[in-house]
Order: C-alpha cells, then sequence, then structure tokens
C-alpha cells in the first residue's frame, strides 16, 4: 500500500506539472499542487509578514538611519559615514567595546569550563533521583528572567549587608565592594552571567555526552587508555558539535548583555561595567541621537554575523577531525 | 583547546583511575561537587524566599539565615500595595505572554507545516531568509522599531510588544523539524480521502504536533514573561509597565528599596518559571521514557 503511493505519487506530480490539461487523475493532483501551492502562501503569510515588518525592514532601516542625523524631531539629514568615523574618536565607545569583549570572554571560557565539568560529573551512572535533582537544580536559574536573578545577587553583592561579603570576612578576607568598584563590578556582572547559562550549556554537553558510542570508550579502555586519554581522544571530538554550538551561543549572548548591569551596578562606576548595548540604548533613547546610535548597532549585528559565520567555517575543519 | 584541558583535569582527578579502581571514592568525590555546585544554584533563590518572609528591619541580619524562621507574609502585602503597581505591572505581563504565545502557536505551526509538506515555489529561500533573522541582534531593530511604534502611536500600548511577538522564525523552525519527522504517507491517505489541504493540517498533522506546540507556547510565554530590553524601551509609564520593568523600578536606584518586599514581589515573579519547570520537567521524563520504550 504504502509503496504503491510512494512510487506513484513523484511521477503523477510531474504529469501534473507537465500537462494541466491533461484529464481524470492528473488534472485532480494538480489541482492539489495548486490548492498546495496557495495554501503553502497562505500558512506562511503571517510569519512572513511579521518577518517583513518586524525585522527585514527595521534591519535595512538600521542600516539607514546608520548614514544619517536624526534626532526625531527633524527628519533624518544624510551624512554618508560620518557616524562610522565618529566611532573611532569615541572613548566611551571603546570603554564600553572593551567591557563587552571582556563579558564575551569570560562567558565562553567560564560558562563552557564549567558546563563540561558539571556535564561530565553527571552524565556517571548516578542514581536516577539524584540526576534528575542535579539536573533540575542546574536549568533552574536560566528560566528565570535574568532581571530576577540579578535583584537577587545585588542583595548577595552589597558591600557591608551582603551575604558574599559575609562569608569572605568569615574565611578572614577582606570586604569587597562587588558593585561600586572598577575591576569587581565587572566580575559581579561575569558572575551572574555565567551562574546564571551554565545549566543550559551543560545540558546541551549532557545530551552530546550520552550520544558517545560506549563500546568505543569500552574498546579504548582494553586496548589500555587512560580515563584521560579516552576523554581527550574520543569523548573531546565526539562532542565538539555541542562544544561549537555552546561556544557560539555564549558569544552570542554575551554581546548583547544588558539588564544584568542594569540592575547590579547601572554600567558603573561611571563606564568601568558599561555593556555596549547600554551605550547604544542611552545614545539612542537618552540623547536621541538615533543615527550614531543605529551605526553602532550595525557594528554589533555585523560582529554577531561574523561570529556566527566564522564558527560555521571552523566547525567545518575541526569537528570530529582530530 | 588549552581551555577544555583545563576544565576537564577536575573531573579526571574525580572521576579518573580512582574511580575505576575503586568506584566508590570517584563518585563520591563527583557527587561532592555537583553537590556544591547545586548549592551555589539554589541558594540565591531560598536566600531570596527566606527574606521575603521576615520583617524588614531584619531582612539584612547576619549571619544569614537559609531556611524561614517565621512565617510572615506581610511583604508581599506591601509589596502588592506599594507605590509600584505590582499587581497591576503582573497582570501586563500576563496578557502580553498569554496573547504572544497565543498568537505564536497558531502561526508558527502553520508555517512550519507548509515548510515542511508543501510545495510552493520560492518555498526553500523564503526559509532561509526567516532563517537568518536569528543572527539579527534585536539591538540592531530596535530603533527602527521604536519610531515604527511611534508613527502608529503604539508607544507605552501592549500592541508594540504583542504585534512583533506573535510570529517568528525560532517557533516555525521548531515546528518544520517536528513536521518533516511526519510520515508523508499520513497526509497523502488524507488527501486521498478527499480532505483539503487546511483540513488535512486541522484535523490530521496538527493534533499529532501537540507535544510540539506545547512546548513552543511554553518557551514563548517564559520568554516574554522574562523580556527586559524591549519593554524597558517601549513603556515608559508604571500603569503600563511590565512585571520585569515594575521589580527595578520598586529596587529604586543602587537597591534602595525595601529588600523584603522586593524579595516577595521577586519570589511572586518568578512562580511561573517554577510551575513552568515543574511541568517541562515532567516532559523531558516522559520524552526520555518513550524512546526508551520504542528502543
Amino acid at each position: 500500500m504504502t509503496t504503491t503511493t510512494e512510487t506513484q505519487s513523484p511521477a503523477a506530480r510531474q504529469q501534473g506539472a507537465a500537462g494541466p490539461g491533461a484529464p481524470g487523475r492528473t488534472s485532480r493532483l494538480s489541482a492539489v499542487k495548486r490548492q498546495d501551492a496557495l495554501t503553502g502562501y497562505a500558512f506562511t503569510a503571517p510569519t512572513i509578514i511579521g518577518f517583513v515588518i518586524f525585522v527585514l525592514g527595521p534591519l535595512i532601516a538600521a542600516f539607514y538611519l546608520s548614514l544619517t542625523k536624526y534626532n526625531i524631531l527633524t527628519a533624518p539629514k544624510f551624512v554618508g559615514f560620518d557616524n562610522y568615523v565618529r566611532m573611532f574618536r569615541d572613548e566611551r565607545l571603546a570603554t564600553t567595546y572593551g567591557n563587552t569583549v571582556l563579558y564575551v570572554g569570560a562567558a565562553v571560557v567560564l560558562i563552557n569550563a564549567f558546563a563540561l565539568l558539571f556535564a561530565v560529573l553527571i552524565n556517571q551512572r548516578l542514581p536516577k533521583g539524584l540526576t534528575y535533582v542535579f539536573r533540575s537544580a542546574y536549568f533552574f536559574p536560566y528560566l528565570v528572567a535574568l532581571v530576577y536573578v540579578s535583584i537577587i545577587w545585588q542583595a548577595l553583592f552589597q558591600k557591608d549587608t551582603g551575604i558574599m561579603n559575609y562569608y569572605i570576612a568569615g574565611l578572614g578576607g577582606e570586604k569587597i565592594d562587588w558593585l561600586n568598584s572598577p575591576e569587581f563590578s565587572k566580575l559581579s556582572v561575569i558572575i551572574v552571567d555565567t551562574w546564571r547559562n551554565v545549566g543550559f550549556s551543560m545540558l546541551i554537553f549532557v545530551a552530546a555526552l550520552q550520544e558517545v558510542p560506549k563500546d568505543m570508550v569500552e574498546a579504548a579502555r582494553m586496548d589500555g587508555a587512560n580515563e584521560w586519554q579516552v576523554f581527550r581522544r574520543i569523548v573531546v571530538p565526539m562532542i565538539s558539535q555541542a562544544t561549537f554550538f555552546n561556544i557560539t551561543i555564549t558569544i552570542i549572548g554575551a554581546f548583547q548583555i544588558y539588564e544584568s548591569i542594569i540592575v547590579l551596578t547601572r554600567g558603573g562606576p561611571g563606564d568601568a561595567s558599561r555593556s555596549v548595548v547600554m551605550y547604544i540604548a542611552e545614545v539612542a533613547f537618552n540623547k536621541f541621537d538615533m543615527g550614531y546610535a543605529s551605526a553602532i548597532a550595525v557594528t554589533l549585528f555585523i560582529i554577531i554575523m561574523l561570529v556566527t559565520l566564522l564558527q560555521f567555517r571552523l566547525r567545518k575543519s575541526w569537528v570530529n577531525n582530530e | 583547546m588549552s581551555r577544555l584541558d583545563t576544565t576537564v583535569r577536575p573531573s579526571r582527578s574525580g572521576t579518573g583511575k580512582a574511580a575505576r579502581r575503586r568506584p566508590g571514592v570517584g563518585k563520591c568525590v563527583s557527587v561532592a561537587l555537583l553537590v556544591i555546585g547545586a548549592v551555589g544554584m539554589i541558594a540565591p533563590f531560598l536566600w531570596m524566599f527566606t527574606t521575603s518572609l521576615r520583617d524588614a528591619g531584619h531582612a539584612y541580619d547576619l549571619p544569614p539565615q537559609w531556611l524561614p524562621t517565621e512565617w510572615d507574609w506581610s511583604n508581599y502585602a506591601g509589596a502588592v500595595s506599594g507605590p509600584v503597581p505590582i499587581l497591576r505591572n503582573m497582570l501586563n505581563s500576563a496578557v502580553i505572554a498569554i496573547a504572544v504565545s497565543i498568537g505564536m502557536i497558531i502561526t508558527a505551526p502553520m508555517a512550519g507545516y507548509a515548510f515542511a509538506k508543501l510545495d510552493f515555489p520560492g518555498k526553500n529561500s523564503i526559509f532561509v531568509g526567516l532563517l537568518s533573522s536569528l543572527m539579527v541582534p534585536a539591538q540592531v531593530t530596535i530603533i527602527p522599531l521604536f519610531l515604527l511604534m511611534r508613527t502608529f502611536g503604539l508607544l507605552d500600548n501592549p500592541l508594540s510588544l504583542i504585534l512583533p511577538g506573535i510570529t517568528g522564525a525560532l517557533g516555525v523552525f521548531l515546528l518544520r523539524q517536528f513536521f518533516l519527522g511526519l510520515p508523508q504517507e499520513i497526509i497523502d491517505a488524507a488527501r486521498m480521502d478527499g480532505a483539503n489541504a487546511w483540513q488535512t493540517y486541522r484535523l490530521i498533522a496538527l493534533p499529532l504536533a501537540k507535544n510540539a506546540v506545547s512546548t513552543l507556547g511554553v518557551i514563548t510565554f517564559l520568554g516574554s514573561w522574562n523580556a527586559y530590553f524591549a519593554p524597558s524601551i517601549f513603556l515608559n509609564s508604571t500603569d503600563t509597565a511590565t512585571l520585569p520593568l515594575g521589580l527595578v523600578l520598586m529596587l529604586g536606584p543602587y537597591g534602595a528599596g525595601n529588600v523584603a518586599q522586593v524579595m516577595a514581589a521577586t519570589t511572586i515573579a518568578i512562580a511561573p518559571a517554577l510551575i513552568v519547570f515543574l511541568v517541562a520537567q515532567r516532559w523531558i521524563i516522559a520524552s526520555l521514557t518513550q524512546s526508551a520504550v520504542k528502543g
């Protein structure tokens, strides 16, 4: 039954396309085909309209605005690449981009390192209930809004009343000004970002670890490989797909870091912990310098696009090819 | 590579040779490490909840109390009757999140089905275009979107968040993946029986996608419920603010707000995530057992 349908239908469809006027079964199929096409357009129409109005159109508009001077009160004035040239002289942009790159680097290293560590630990043969509890605990912060977890953490980070300093003092350390010192304000942002995102990356690693063929690992052990060699030579290459996915999403996520900083440090002291997205929002919606803000946003878009494309490129030469 | 090296060393000592020689020791070390990590994950939430039940004057008492010593719910009453209309903000968040989720679970499965099971000219290029929109960060489109909403008088209006939210490439992608896995014979059989394309979708394909659609609904709801960036730019009065905006207002600059009340409000705000989490965990187990049965 199935085989006849399978063999018949492509041939019949071709006929339908070739001769729309052909009688009987063929014309019925061509009517079906036409109906399919119409339905296809109808079904995708809402999504396509939404995409054009809310993504594609604004994206093109952002490129256009980046070439203008526009304060929303008077019409945009075309200024060529002035906004892009201006970026090179903007020290605040250099600072905020520098901070953002630091957040990205920290996210890539810390989130993935902890995620892989916990994934390897959780992937052992532990009692089922225990695995479930651990997985749940690590994943839960990821489901909670970054704003909410940041609200909790800013209380924990308070210099005189916060728990972090209480325990640090208990261990004999100095009280740290987590939220108001130039160095530690950045570290606070990094801690919250790592803490919240580690669970998601861990789940990706766990899924990948479970795909590693057990017999391959066993065979390597039979051949005298120690655990480290097994991990380095078999497990790491086998999970490189997941590693790439995780690295890409941590880079993209960290480039967009925003609300945790607003809650924790408000970007301060000065611009010490301000991210580039905060700077874009400030230039656009406090100073109403829409053209310049768009130009900065376009650079962010290009960076994120390049990172994504680069990851795909590298992946080809890297993955499963050790 | 050096990154992975440093990552893995601790687990080596935890699970490596020692684990093989004496299985108990390695496992104990890894369980201990996992427990430390899990405590670190849960402790801030525990502190939040405990603090929300404390008298405001003792909110910052040290040493910290990890378990509630009293069950004083007055901070919850205080939080919802304070100067920031938290309940109103919650209602705003709920209306937006529900509207966006309903819109998404209508539009995304239809488009996903079309891309997976229907032939129409231009299908592949449209799909690739949609997918590439996943690479566009919200920060790039926010300025033109702001201007668009301003032109149509939608600033400070929930529609400014609902309209862009009811369609999206991620949902289409997820549902397309599901429908690609649906055997073509099921679709063909329905067509042979005389069902038109809409009936085939509505009566045959969509009911089979129930789990995928529910997952999409939950993801969409949570994404909207947790959103901060776009709401913070489109909404600018306390009456239209969503809950995340309301909580930041309540916290005040530099965390000056009444911390016990803020933690009470945060506890309320986290509740939906907790519920979703409990439900989603059940689905994960269900899908695991299902694949185990299939073998």
